[in-house]
């Protein structure tokens, strides 16, 4: 039904453009009075269609549509319909303030949720890595052989930036370290000690998310 | 026996892995003279724990007089009998004393083979700590070894006064000194009384010619003269049972007026 | 000239010496247990080493990798000096020559274990102010042959020298306090035990 008079209404308009295009229609005064009647009509059924948002128009060619029907002076025949105009342009005014809004509202809840993802994605990342590093401590400590064992090893390595990325071992909280080492010689370390007795201190990843410095802390 | 032993608990210890086997024997034996040490002034427990001086029981009298027995070598009669409790008692209660591993007036006695001349001798290098710098180290005071002293014999009185230059002699221009030298056995009766012979200068010069070739330490034990009026050895018993490792296995009640001329033979440049 | 250079020399020796010592404050008891556990945790390392080095199952090339981990503990120099019960006499190895010899060992299937026990001597320090300790433990050995029949045991007492420095890096734009700790000479002594 609303399809069927958008199409109407189109076919309104187009006309009117036509009409007037070839007429000049400045001034009512010069339309006939079957002319007249004719605008009447059809600004009254496409300003309650706009009023009534019975229109699929968008903003723009509603307003269009207004400033084609402000072309013909209605004001001493047919005041009601400058009411209807005064109402259509109040309404369109408020549609559009509405649709900006929305946007501007939509713009804002889109980057909140892209901030929310990245956040979320770092954190997972940056938490990602520290279960995984204990789990292959365990798997490698737990390791049938050594070869599987140097197969654990191998994708270990893969959470650092390097295989000799450095590896802190802190013996308790009064500033005293064991000798720095490498992320290679510690996981081969656990590999041929198989026991761990160290947990994880502080991590610090460069901006591909891997591994610079693992800080570890003696149980 | 196990009463005269210190105590053993498994898990007072760490564990450095694997062996299941009874460890009591271990646990009881005195594994280095750092711990002997400790057990001689309780600075450890009867469970092998370093005890520090904010504890009630480091130092303590009593458990003393209970660990320092254990200390000593059960087999040796000498030191089993009154003697050792009368040193026990006069550590804890007469003239409470510590041994102290830089208190100094200890030695090490370290036998070791070496050629000389072709043959195989024995020789003892006492060492004793030193300080320095920012620390200490063990240096050797003295030698013992017997082709030294037997040249150098003590000789009887008698003999001894047989031989001098006369005190005329330097107008002579020391016409007769060479019978000083016929007889090299005994030149050093030429010496003045107040003469020592200086074993470790001997020594390093024989090393230093050539003559003396280290080959390796036999056996190595300790002498204390710390402890005020006595004397003890520690020495090193690989044996089972709850008595091993490092104990007394010699104890000499010495006043300390008599002990200096003791202390030259071991320190003779003190 | 040479004497002046000397003598202003051993003046800067003595006062950096002077002033290694004034630095140093007493460790309190809390991280001189800590070291303990450190230098402790070194020797541990090392009979987990020998373990593995010793154990016929151990593949070639992770038997040597092993040595070269198991070499990094010591102090360059370090030697392994060994006697037995029948031979008194101290044999002197070099700590690699040592495990290469265990490895080689012409036993079917060794066992190594290590009692729970050890001996953590108090750190003395010697006259350039480097810490120095002794360590302890005891180990069993039992060589088998092809057979399965016991063919050779013994149980020795390892006297194991430990070297403790506090030493400092940069990491990361931060200065780093640490204890290098080394393992040096070792006393290896057959007991009576079995």
């Amino acid at each position: 039904m609303l399809k069927q008079l958008k199409n109407i209404l189109m076919i309104a308009l187009v006309a009117a453009i036509t009409i007037c295009g070839s007429t000049s229609c400045n001034s009512s005064k010069k339309l006939s009075k079957k002319e007249y009647k004719v605008k009447v009509e059809q600004a009254e059924r496409d300003l309650n269609a706009l009023l009534n948002d019975e229109t699929e128009w968008t903003l723009e060619e509603q307003q269009a549509r207004l400033e084609e029907i402000k072309e013909t002076d209605f004001s001493s025949k047919n005041p009601e319909i400058m009411e209807m105009i005064e109402r259509a342009e109040a309404k369109i005014a408020n549609d559009l303030a509405e649709r900006d809004r929305l946007a501007e509202e939509k713009r804002l809840a889109e980057e909140r949720r892209i901030a929310e993802e990245q956040r979320l994605r770092e954190l997972e990342e940056q938490s990602q890595p520290k279960t995984d590093l204990t789990d292959y401590f365990t798997m490698i400590v737990n390791a049938k052989d050594m070869t599987s064992a140097n197969d654990i090893i191998k994708q270990a390595l893969n959470l650092f930036e390097a295989p000799d990325a450095v590896v802190l071992i802190r013996l308790n909280n009064f500033g005293d370290y064991d000798k720095p080492t490498t992320a290679s010689n510690y996981l081969n370390y656990l590999k041929d000690q198989k026991t761990i007795n160290v947990g994880i201190y502080n991590i610090k990843y460069n901006a591909n998310n891997k591994i610079t410095e693992l800080e570890l802390i003696k149980k | 026996m196990l009463a005269l032993s210190f105590k053993v608990n498994a898990q007072s210890f760490g564990d450095i892995g694997g062996s299941q086997m009874d460890e009591r024997v271990l646990y009881a034996m005195t594994k280095q003279m750092g711990q002997f040490i400790h057990r001689f002034n309780y600075e450890e427990d009867s469970y092998g724990k370093k005890l520090y001086p904010d504890n009630p029981d480091y130092h303590s009298a009593k458990k003393r007089q209970e660990t320092l027995p254990l200390l000593f070598d059960f087999d040796n009669p000498r030191t089993n009998g009154a003697l050792g409790e009368y040193f026990i008692e006069d550590l804890t209660k007469n003239h409470i004393q510590y041994f102290e591993f830089l208190g100094g007036d200890w030695f090490s006695e370290v036998t070791a083979k070496f050629k000389w001349k072709g043959k195989i001798v024995d020789i003892s290098l006492i060492m004793a700590i030193e300080k320095e710098g920012l620390g200490s180290k063990w240096v050797i005071t003295n030698v013992f070894f017997s082709e030294f002293q037997k040249m150098f014999p003590q000789g009887e009185m008698t003999e001894r006064e047989k031989h001098f230059l006369h005190p005329m002699s330097h107008e002579l221009d020391f016409m007769n000194i060479y019978k000083a030298f016929n007889n090299p056995q005994i030149i050093e009766y030429y010496a003045s009384s107040d003469y020592t012979t200086d074993y470790l200068t001997l020594f390093f010069y024989e090393v230093k010619q050539g003559n003396l070739k280290f080959d390796h330490v036999d056996k190595v034990k300790f002498h204390v003269f710390q402890i005020k009026n006595w004397y003890f050895e520690v020495s090193w018993f690989n044996r089972n049972g709850y008595n091993s490792g490092w104990l007394i296995s010699n104890l000499i009640y010495i006043r300390e007026e008599d002990k200096s001329s003791l202390l030259k033979l071991y320190q003779p440049k003190k | 000239m040479k004497k002046l250079l000397f003598s202003i020399a051993f003046a800067f020796f003595a006062l950096a010496g002077y002033q290694a010592f004034a630095q140093e404050p007493e460790i309190s008891p809390e991280r001189k247990q800590a070291i303990d556990s450190l230098a402790l945790e070194k020797v541990r390392d090392l009979s987990k080493y020998i373990k593995l080095i010793g154990a016929k199952n151990t593949p070639w090339s992770e038997a040597n990798r092993v040595i070269d981990r198991a070499v990094e503990l010591f102090a360059s120099d370090s030697e392994i000096g060994v006697s037995s019960l029948s031979k008194t006499k101290v044999e002197y190895y070099k700590v690699r020559q040592y495990l290469e010899r265990l490895m080689r060992l012409n036993y079917d299937r060794v066992e190594i274990d290590w009692y729970k026990i050890q001996y953590v001597s108090d750190l003395q320090r010697q006259p350039d102010g480097t810490y120095v300790g002794v360590i302890t433990i005891f180990q069993t050995f039992k060589g088998y042959d092809a057979e399965g029949k016991l063919v050779y045991q013994d149980t020795t007492k390892k006297d194991i020298t430990v070297y403790v420095n506090r030493k400092e890096t940069q990491i990361g734009g931060r200065l780093v306090g640490f204890w290098d700790v080394l393992l040096g000479d070792m006393r290896v002594k057959e007991t009576t035990l079995k």
